[in-house]
């Protein structure tokens, strides 16, 4: 093996630091678990790909009974938005104003906000 | 393309020769500034010479204990390797993963280093 | 002083909370058949608990991380979501043992068929996992199920021999029952105090409380001190039983039986103050098993969860709830015996336990997580042994069910 060939910057392995690990908007509230990272497209041979963005949604199933979700049906949160990487991940946004959040949004929109009391705290 | 593209495949050398699985893709974030971070990019892709399962994280961490999960876990990824994305040649397309026929491999450039993949 | 009082109220509820109808059924049906002769199991189980929930307390307030965000993160996808899988159906099966529970304790207090108080119950507990804060609910169930000392009462009142009740605490299967079946309700009381559900909820329920480092010491007295007392009543239960059924082959099959012992001892008032307990410790379990749902689901898929926010801010969070609870009283109005639902349950849970074990032990030694408080090497020594056992146990449950037609 050969040493010191370590680039510089913040080292993350793709599995061990973000692959389902917790999205958390900037007031901690839970925004989805990261299911897959997508890449620019690249071929061996040219410059080394860049991640664009985190992914939910249907790739989850892909990923436990294999298959591949179309890209037109992943769920993305775009790169731009991840403030910090720690054991948890934090986005400098609201959950609210993601597009992403709109299985919560309708839930509670058709079913929980309808039932007395679910609009005020415990 | 997503990184689950670039993982649990076999990694076999220009001759055919299987020499791993790929069980991680690591990233280093030195790209352009991108929101409040730094772009991630892939520099290389993981690859255990024994086995495909990568969990738990023992195989890269340096974390000794508990002695009866981390000492079973770091022999079985004993030699893990880090290659490089130069020394990658050829990845196998979306399609060729979902089509259990076709040998879908992660194909190393001869001459390719192995570096260490400690983080 | 009010700290001391802190520590106090959460000792008590950690007694309370411990014990659900698994155990309340377990540890009678095992009194009334095999005396003393698995108390040892009990004890076993108690030291896996505390050891696993303590950890994954520790997790909790010093990364502010859940159990099963913890199992997702480790464990990855697939066999995380095969323990989903089984976890749920572990927790939902209890949840229907406990809403069983409670309708058979109010049929006990007020001779109405228990299958009409099954609706009131499900309501009562929605009701509570809607409205009420997540300490007062915690603080009431736990120190109305401390009611449940009433066995212990019973025993001292029904003043056995005291030294051939010790004796017969010596592991020795008994003469009418077989190896096989002996071993599977080993099984069994080690799956009802092990349950998975309690350390989602014991995690979980230090993140409702916003647990930091400076919770620690209070979160191990109430685990190293509550459980251990919640065990002893396991036993005074199972001494109960041994003392009265046993010696009149009476086997216990319903509540009313697991009172049978109590009214002997102290009549209509101590009866009455044990069924209290019983409700109470039902409905608490009850509200746990519903929550589990809950938080299981929510963390696996990365929902927004927890009873300190708003319904309407945690919305599929609450609505997995309601859906876990409507299934509980759909499946209880098919008739089914809720204390044989029991007795499956903490079997299942046996199965469930390693996948669920594992994860916290390995992220309790992650500095990544812990800092310096990973664990210290004891504490990892007395879990991986905890693993090896619950590995054994996971593997030998479900053929000792068959082998033994779940033990009868």
């Amino acid at each position: 093996m050969t040493g010191d060939t370590q680039p510089s910057g913040r080292i993350l392995d793709a599995r061990l630091h973000l692959l389902d690990h917790q999205v958390l908007d900037r007031d901690d509230v839970p925004v989805m678990v990261v299911g897959d990272l997508e890449l620019e497209d690249a071929e061996p041979g040219g410059p080394a790909p860049y991640v664009t963005s985190l992914v939910t949604g249907p790739v989850l199933g892909a990923r436990i009974f294999g298959g591949r979700a179309p890209a037109s049906r992943w769920q993305r949160l775009p790169w731009r938005l991840v403030a910090d990487v720690g054991v948890v991940i934090k986005i400098a946004a609201d959950a609210e104003s993601l597009d992403l959040a709109w299985v919560e949004r309708w839930v509670r929109d058709q079913v929980i906000a309808r039932i007395p009391g679910g609009r005020h705290g415990p | 393309m997503i990184v689950s593209d670039l993982l649990d495949l076999r990694a076999e050398t220009t001759d055919g020769e299987t020499v791993g699985w790929t069980v991680d893709a690591r990233l280093v974030l030195d790209g352009p500034l991108d929101g409040p971070l730094a772009r991630p990019r892939l520099v290389g892709l993981v690859v255990s010479p024994h086995t495909r399962t990568s969990f738990l994280g023992f195989e890269r961490a340096q974390v000794p204990a508990p002695w009866l999960i981390a000492r079973p876990l770091r022999r079985l990824h004993r030699g893990t390797f880090l290659v490089r994305w130069e020394d990658i040649a050829r990845l196998p397309l979306p399609a060729e993963r979902r089509d259990p026929d076709r040998r879908s491999a992660v194909v190393l450039r001869a001459g390719y280093g192995r570096h260490d993949p400690r983080l | 002083m009010n700290r001391l009082l802190g520590v106090a109220l959460g000792i008590l509820t950690a007694i309370g909370g411990f014990l659900d109808a698994g155990d309340l059924v377990t540890n009678a049906v095992v009194g009334s058949r095999f005396g003393l002769s698995l108390a040892w199991v009990v004890g076993l189980g108690i030291v896996g608990i505390c050891v696993f929930a303590h950890m994954s307390g520790k997790v909790a307030a010093v990364s502010g991380r859940a159990t099963f965000e913890v199992i997702r993160e480790r464990l990855g996808p697939r066999a995380a979501g095969l323990n989903l899988v089984a976890s749920l159906a572990v927790t939902v099966l209890t949840l229907i043992a406990e809403v069983g529970g409670i309708a058979l304790a109010l049929q006990l207090a007020s001779s109405v068929d228990h299958r009409l108080w099954v609706p009131v119950a499900a309501l009562a507990v929605w009701l509570v996992l809607w409205r009420v804060k997540f300490k007062v609910m915690e603080n009431v169930t736990g120190l109305l199920g401390l009611t449940l000392i009433g066995f212990a009462v019973a025993v001292f009142l029904l003043g056995p021999d005291w030294g051939e009740l010790a004796a017969g605490l010596a592991p020795s299967v008994p003469a009418n029952e077989s190896t096989t079946t002996y071993w599977y309700y080993a099984v069994a009381l080690f799956g009802a105090a092990m349950t998975p559900y309690e350390v989602f909820f014991f995690s979980s329920g230090g993140v409702e409380e916003k647990w930091t480092v400076r919770d620690l010491a209070t979160s191990r007295l109430n685990v190293l001190i509550g459980f251990p007392l919640g065990g002893f009543l396991s036993v005074a239960i199972a001494a109960c039983a041994a003392i009265v059924l046993l010696p009149r082959g009476i086997a216990v099959d319903s509540m009313a039986q697991l009172v049978l012992p109590v009214a002997q001892a102290g009549g209509m008032l101590l009866v009455a103050v044990v069924i209290v307990g019983i409700a109470a410790a039902t409905f608490g379990a009850a509200l746990e098993t519903a929550l589990s749902t809950g938080y299981t689901l929510a963390q696996y898929l990365g929902w927004s969860w927890g009873k300190f926010r708003r319904p309407a801010h945690a919305a599929r969070f609450h609505l997995s709830m309601i859906v876990a609870l409507v299934v509980a009283v759909a499946v209880l109005a098919t008739n089914v015996d809720p204390v044989a639902v029991t007795e499956y349950s903490v079997v299942f849970s046996a199965v469930a336990l390693p996948l669920t074990y594992l994860p916290i032990l390995v992220v309790a030694n992650d500095p990544e997580y812990m800092g310096e408080h990973t664990n210290g090497r004891a504490l990892n020594a007395v879990g991986s042994v905890y693993l090896v056992v619950l590995t054994v146990v996971a593997l030998a449950a479900v053929p000792l069910m068959i082998v033994t037609r779940a033990g009868s």
